[in-house]
C-alpha cells in the first residue's frame, strides 16, 4: 500500500468520524443548551422524547425536514439559498485544522490527529474561514427582503469585523510565543501549565469575549435580537434552511471552543502526561480525553453565560469592542513581548 | 319681568310658573318623581324638597309658585340632608329586584338613589308584601311593590287620555294602583304609563325580559302608523327591533305615542316574510336574480307598453327622496298622465290627541314630491276602473302596503299583463308581481316624512341590509356592535339584500339611459329642496331631530282618495 | 415590607469594579449557578396537578340550586362588564317565583379572559370562578359554552362561594 491510498482511507476515514461527531455534538449541544437553561432556571427541560429526552434533537430535526420551506416574494432566490449553504460551509470546513490529539503511529505510519494536518497557516486559516462566514450572514439579511433580515445582516458583519480586529491581536499574542501559526506547534508550546491562558490572561479574556461576539452568542447575539429584530437575518428563513443557520451557529460555538482550548488551554494536552509512565495508547486517550474535556467545559461555559447575562446595547457593543476589547489586545500584545523577550 | 334666584343664578320667569318649572327653563335639574310637565301637579313624591329663604320649613318645587324676589337653594346642607331622608323613606318598601326588573338602567329611581341618597337604610323590618305580576291591561303589567305610589299613570289617563281607568286603592303603605272594578287599561295610549313609570312598576307585556336598555341602540326615527308622524326612538340589538319607544317633540307628539304606532309598525321588519334580493317571474314562478338582471328586465318589459298604457303608484309610505325621483323617471320616460298614489284614510279613527284617519305617513310628502297626474290623466278611483277595462295594461307600484286594504284589489291586479312591484315584505301584491324589488323598510334608510301639520321631519337607518354598515354609515351604535367584530354571533345575524327605493330608481334610471349622480341620500333631497319651492333652502341639518315645517307656497289642493 | 421603590435612586456612577464587568459578570454566573442545584418548580402536567387555593379562577360556571334550576336571573350584568364581550344572556319570563331566567347563556370560552369580573358584579352569587383549567376544543362552535355544560352544582362550588363571603363580602 503506497502512502497516498493509504492516506487518503485514512483521511476519508478521519472526515467521516469528524463529521459525523459534529453533527451529533451539534445536536446534543442544543439539547445540553435546553437543559442547562432550565436547570438555571429551576426547570426541568426536554424530558419528553426517548429517556430524559435524549432523543429530542431528533425529534427537533424531523420536525424541522417536515416544515415548509417558504422564500419569501420580495427576496433574492439565489442569494436567499445561497446564504445557509455557505454558513454551513464555513463552520465544517474550519474544523480542518483543529488538531484533537497528538500524532499516533499506526502500521508504521503517522498519524495526525487533525483532518488537513501540518498546515502551517493553520490559526490564518480559521480566521480566513470565520471572515467568509460574515458573509452568510450578510446575504441572508439582504436577500430575505424584509427590514428585520437586513438589519440583523447589518449589524452582524459591523459586529463580525469589529471584534475580528481584537480577535486577530490577540491571536498574534500567542503566535509570538509559539514563534508558529501552526495549531500542533502552538498546542506543543503550551507544554506543562504553560497555557496561554495562565501566560496572557488578558489576551485570554479578549480571546474568549471576542469569541463570543463572533459566534452571535449572548451577551452579543445583536444580529437576532429578538425584541427588536423578530429574528433577526434568519427571520425569514424556515424548515431546513433555517436549520442550516441553527446547525451553523451551534457548529460554530464547536470551533470556537476547539480553538480557545487550542490556543489558550494547551489544547489536547495533559499537564505532564508525558511523565506519568504510561502506554503509548492510553498516553493519547489521556489526550484526546483531556481535549474533549477541556472543549465540554469551555462549551458549558458558554451556555452558561448565555442564561446569565443580559444583551448589551449595540452602542455597548462597539464601545466595548473598539475602546475596551482593541486596547486590550495591543496591551497584551506589548506584554507577551515582553515575556517573550525575558525568556528567550 | 319677576326674577327668582335659584341656587344664585338669576332667573326670569313668568308669574304663574312654579319654582320646579322655573328651574327647568333654566335647566337647573330639581329632582323628582311625581311631577311631570305634562301632568298636573300632584305633590306626593316629596323629593323635590328645596329650601327658601325666609320660608320656616323646606317647601315642594313642583307645587309653590316662584314669587319675585324668592331666593331657593336645591343644593343647600339641609336641602341635601331631606332629599336622602325622602329617598331612604321611598326606598323602605322597595325591593331589591333591579337584577329582575326591566326598567334597570333607564330606571329614574335608581339614578336618583346613586345621586342623592346615602345609599344605606336603617329599616330592619320586613319589607311590604304586594301583588307582582298582574295584568293592568292587555299591553301593561304592574309590580305592585315597585310601584312609589306617584300617581304619574293615573293622572295620565285622566288627563291626557280623558278615560278614568287606573286608581289608587287602600291606604298607608298598602295602598297600590288597580284598574276600577270591571275596567282594564286599555285605552289607545296605555303603553305611555310605561314610559313615565318613574320605576320598574308598570312594565310592556310586550317588550318584558326581551333585552336590558344598555345592549341596544336607539336610533331617532318617526313612526310609520300614521299621517301624525310622532317622534320615536327605535331600540334595536343584534340588527333586530325590539321596541319602539316615543321621543319628545312638543310641536307633534309632545311625549306620547298610541299603543297602535308602538306595537304594530315595526314586527314586520325582522318578519320572515321580508323580501330578500330582487325577483323575476320566469315560467310562470319568481325567481331570484341579480339587481342588474332585474333592472333589464323591468327596462324591457315596460318598453314592451304604449305610455298610456302603463299606471303608475307612487307611495304614501315611502319617502320624499324616494317619491321625487319615482316622479323624475315617470316624467322623463312615460309622461305624468297616469302618475297617482293611494291615501289610506279609514274614517273614524281619528281622535284628538294623536291619531289620525290617514293611515300612511307621507301622502302631504307624496305629493308635494310631484306625485299627481295631470288633467286629463287618471287619479287613482279611474285608474282601478281603467285597470277593469282593461285601459292600463301595466302598473308599477312603489312601496305601497295599503294598497291590499283595498276590496277585491285581486282582481284588479289578475286583469293586469304587467306589475313591477317595489315592496318590503311578500304580500298578494308580490306574489302578482312580474318583477319584485325588495325595498329598504323605513327602519333601514335616510330620509324624509312630511307629516299631516307639514312638518318636515328625518327618518334615520336603524337596521343594517346588505348594502349598509353599522359603523361606516354612521349608525347609532351598541356595545356590543362597537366592540363586536364581523365574526362575532351577534352580527351574524341573516342581513336582507334590499335597497332604498330612490336607489333601485337609479339603477332602473341608469338602463334607461339617463345616469343619476347620486349616491347618497342627501343629493337626491337637495337637487329635491332645489326643484320644489315649498322645500327652498332645507336641508337635512336645518331638519335636525324635531323637523321644521314646511312653508306652502302653493296649498295642498284636495286629496285623490281610495273608495275605502 | 417596604414597597417605596420610587424613592430607590438608581446608581449612575458605577464604581471602578463595576465597570470593568468582570466582577459583575462572576457574580451574575454564580447565580445561576446556585440555582442549578436548587430543587425544580416543575409538575410534570398531566400525570401531576396542583391543587388550586380557593383564590383560583378557572373557567366560570353558573350555580345550580338543589332544585336544579339555575340561580342566575338574567339581569345581564355579567354580559355588561365582561371586557372581552364573552356572555351572551337572553332573559325570558318563568312561571317561578324569581319570575326571569335565561332562556339562552353562553359563554365564548375562546374570547373569556378569566378575570372573574362577572363573578365579582353577579348580584346573586349565582356566576363563579371554577377550579377548571383544562379546556381544550377541536372546533370553534364546542368553545361556545351553553348552558348545560356551564350548569355546576352548588356543592361543588361551595369552597369558592365560602372564599368569596370571606374575602370580597
Amino acid at each position: 500500500m503506497n502512502d497516498f491510498v493509504f492516506y487518503t482511507v485514512v483521511t476519508l476515514i478521519k472526515l467521516v468520524a469528524f463529521v459525523s461527531v459534529i453533527f451529533l455534538s451539534v445536536a446534543y449541544l442544543v439539547y445540553f443548551e435546553r437543559k442547562i437553561a432550565a436547570w438555571a432556571q429551576n426547570r426541568v427541560g426536554p424530558n419528553r422524547v426517548g429517556p430524559l429526552g435524549l432523543l429530542q434533537p431528533f425529534a427537533d430535526v424531523l420536525k424541522l425536514t417536515l416544515k415548509e420551506d417558504i422564500v419569501p416574494d420580495a427576496a433574492n432566490k439565489t442569494m436567499h439559498t445561497l446564504a445557509p449553504m455557505i454558513s454551513i460551509f464555513v463552520a465544517f470546513s474550519t474544523y480542518a485544522v483543529i488538531p484533537v490529539g497528538p500524532d499516533i503511529t499506526v502500521f508504521g505510519r503517522t498519524i495526525s490527529l487533525s483532518l488537513a494536518p501540518g498546515i502551517n497557516i493553520g490559526v490564518l486559516y480559521v480566521l480566513a474561514l470565520t471572515s467568509i462566514g460574515v458573509y452568510a450572514i450578510t446575504f441572508a439579511g439582504w436577500s430575505s427582503g424584509s427590514k428585520y433580515s437586513l438589519l440583523g445582516g447589518i449589524r452582524s458583519s459591523a459586529q463580525m469585523i469589529s471584534y475580528e480586529i481584537s480577535m486577530g491581536f490577540s491571536i498574534a499574542g500567542v503566535i509570538m510565543l509559539a514563534s508558529s501559526l501552526q495549531m500542533d506547534e502552538i498546542v506543543k508550546s503550551q507544554h506543562g501549565w504553560m497555557w496561554n491562558a495562565i501566560v496572557q490572561p488578558i489576551g485570554f479574556i479578549t480571546f474568549v469575549v471576542s469569541s463570543f461576539a463572533e459566534t452571535n452568542r449572548l451577551p452579543f447575539d445583536l444580529p437576532e435580537a429578538e425584541p427588536e429584530l423578530v429574528g433577526g437575518y434568519h427571520t425569514e428563513y424556515s424548515s431546513m434552511k433555517f436549520a442550516a443557520f441553527f446547525l451553523a451557529e451551534y457548529a460554530n460555538m464547536l470551533i470556537a471552543s476547539a480553538m480557545i482550548v487550542t490556543l489558550y488551554l494547551g489544547g489536547w494536552q495533559f499537564p505532564y502526561a508525558e511523565t506519568f509512565n504510561i502506554s503509548p495508547m492510553l498516553l493519547v486517550g489521556l489526550q484526546i480525553g483531556a481535549f474533549v474535556l477541556k472543549m465540554v467545559a469551555v462549551l458549558f461555559f458558554f451556555i452558561w453565560v448565555r442564561w446569565s447575562l443580559p444583551r448589551f446595547r449595540y452602542d455597548q457593543l462597539m464601545d466595548i469592542g473598539w475602546k475596551v476589547m482593541f486596547p486590550l489586545s495591543l496591551i497584551n500584545l506589548l506584554w507577551v513581548a515582553i515575556v517573550t523577550m525575558f525568556m528567550k | 319681568m319677576p326674577k327668582i334666584t335659584i341656587d344664585n343664578k338669576e332667573i326670569d320667569f313668568t308669574q304663574g310658573q312654579t319654582i320646579i318649572q322655573a328651574a327647568e327653563a333654566a335647566s337647573i335639574d330639581i329632582p323628582h318623581f311625581c311631577w311631570h310637565s305634562a301632568l298636573s301637579v300632584s305633590g306626593n313624591c316629596r323629593v323635590c324638597l328645596v329650601e327658601v329663604e325666609k320660608m320656616p320649613k323646606l317647601v315642594i318645587a313642583c307645587s309653590t309658585l316662584a314669587t319675585d324676589g324668592m331666593v331657593v337653594s336645591s343644593q343647600s346642607e339641609k336641602t341635601l340632608s331631606a332629599r336622602s331622608a325622602v329617598m331612604e323613606f321611598i326606598l323602605i318598601n322597595h325591593p331589591l329586584d333591579c337584577p329582575i326588573c326591566d326598567e334597570a338602567g333607564d330606571c329614574k329611581l335608581q339614578n336618583y338613589t346613586y345621586k342623592h341618597s346615602n345609599g344605606e337604610s336603617r329599616f330592619i323590618e320586613s319589607k311590604n308584601s304586594k301583588d307582582k305580576r298582574v295584568a293592568l291591561g292587555p299591553n301593561v303589567m304592574f309590580d305592585g311593590e315597585r310601584c312609589i305610589s306617584c300617581s304619574r299613570c293615573i293622572r295620565f289617563c285622566d288627563e291626557i287620555v280623558g278615560e278614568k281607568q287606573l286608581t289608587f286603592v287602600k291606604r298607608g303603605d298598602r295602598v297600590t294602583i288597580s284598574t276600577f272594578p270591571g275596567k282594564e287599561l286599555d285605552n289607545d295610549y296605555s303603553m305611555n304609563v310605561i314610559d313615565i313609570c318613574p320605576v320598574g312598576a308598570l312594565t310592556s307585556r310586550d317588550f318584558r325580559f326581551t333585552s336590558r336598555v344598555w345592549e341596544m341602540s336607539s336610533t331617532k326615527s318617526i313612526c310609520s302608523g300614521c299621517s301624525k308622524g310622532c317622534n320615536i326612538d327605535v331600540w334595536v340589538r343584534n340588527n333586530q327591533i325590539l321596541r319602539l319607544t316615543p321621543r319628545q317633540n312638543d310641536a307633534v307628539n309632545n311625549f306620547w305615542m298610541c299603543d297602535e304606532g308602538r306595537l304594530n309598525t315595526f314586527k314586520h321588519i325582522n318578519a320572515d316574510t321580508r323580501i330578500n334580493g330582487p325577483q323575476v317571474r320566469r315560467d310562470g314562478a319568481l325567481s331570484k336574480v341579480t339587481w342588474d338582471e332585474a333592472f333589464s328586465a323591468a327596462a324591457s318589459e315596460l318598453k314592451a307598453f304604449s305610455k298610456d298604457e302603463i299606471g303608475f303608484v307612487g307611495s304614501p309610505q315611502a319617502t320624499n327622496e324616494d317619491n321625487f325621483l319615482f316622479s323624475k323617471f315617470v316624467k322623463s320616460n312615460f309622461g305624468i298622465k297616469n302618475l297617482t298614489f293611494f291615501k289610506h284614510i279609514i274614517p273614524g279613527t281619528a281622535d284628538s290627541l294623536l291619531q289620525k284617519e290617514d293611515k300612511s305617513p307621507n301622502s302631504f310628502g307624496a305629493e308635494l314630491a310631484g306625485i299627481k297626474p295631470s288633467k286629463d290623466g287618471y287619479d287613482f278611483a279611474s285608474l282601478l276602473s281603467a285597470i277593469n277595462s282593461h285601459k292600463i295594461k301595466a302598473l308599477y307600484i312603489l312601496e305601497d302596503s295599503n294598497i291590499l286594504e283595498i276590496p277585491e284589489i285581486e282582481s284588479y291586479l289578475s286583469k293586469l299583463d304587467l306589475l313591477i312591484v317595489h315592496s318590503v315584505n311578500s304580500s298578494v301584491l308580490t306574489q302578482r308581481a312580474n318583477i319584485v324589488f325588495p325595498a329598504a323598510s323605513y327602519a333601514e334608510k335616510n330620509g324624509t316624512w312630511i307629516n299631516c301639520d307639514g312638518i318636515i321631519q328625518r327618518i334615520r337607518p336603524a337596521v343594517t341590509t346588505q348594502e349598509i354598515d353599522r359603523s361606516l354609515d354612521g349608525f347609532s351604535m351598541s356595545r356590543l356592535d362597537k366592540f363586536g367584530t364581523e365574526y362575532d354571533r351577534w352580527n351574524q345575524t341573516a342581513k336582507v339584500d334590499a335597497r332604498p327605493s330612490w336607489k333601485i330608481l337609479c339603477g332602473l334610471m341608469t338602463v334607461f339611459g339617463q345616469k343619476q349622480k347620486f349616491s347618497i341620500v342627501e343629493e337626491v333631497f337637495s337637487e329635491m329642496s332645489n326643484t320644489i319651492p315649498s322645500l327652498n333652502g332645507i336641508d337635512y341639518s336645518s331638519i335636525g331631530d324635531l323637523g321644521i315645517k314646511v312653508s306652502l307656497k302653493s296649498p295642498i289642493p284636495a286629496t285623490i282618495e281610495g273608495k275605502h | 415590607m417596604n414597597t417605596n421603590y420610587a424613592n430607590k435612586n438608581r446608581l449612575k456612577d458605577l464604581t471602578f469594579w463595576q465597570k470593568i464587568y468582570v466582577p459583575e459578570i462572576i457574580k451574575g454566573l454564580s447565580v445561576t449557578m446556585k440555582n442549578m442545584f436548587k430543587p425544580n418548580f416543575t409538575l410534570q402536567y398531566p400525570e401531576e396537578k396542583f391543587i388550586q387555593p380557593d383564590s383560583y379562577r378557572g373557567r366560570p360556571v353558573l350555580v345550580q340550586e338543589e332544585n336544579n334550576i339555575e340561580r342566575c336571573v338574567a339581569c345581564g350584568l355579567c354580559a355588561r362588564v365582561c371586557p372581552a364581550l364573552a356572555i351572551e344572556v337572553q332573559a325570558n319570563e318563568t312561571e317561578s317565583e324569581k319570575e326571569r331566567y335565561p332562556e339562552k347563556f353562553e359563554i365564548n370560552m375562546l374570547r373569556c379572559i378569566f378575570c372573574g369580573f362577572c363573578e365579582e358584579v353577579c348580584p346573586e352569587e349565582a356566576i363563579i370562578m371554577s377550579k377548571d383549567y383544562e379546556l381544550v376544543f377541536r372546533v370553534r362552535e364546542d368553545a361556545i359554552y351553553s348552558k348545560d355544560k356551564l350548569l355546576v352544582p352548588v356543592k361543588d362550588l361551595q369552597d369558592r362561594i365560602n372564599y368569596l363571603r370571606e374575602f370580597k363580602g
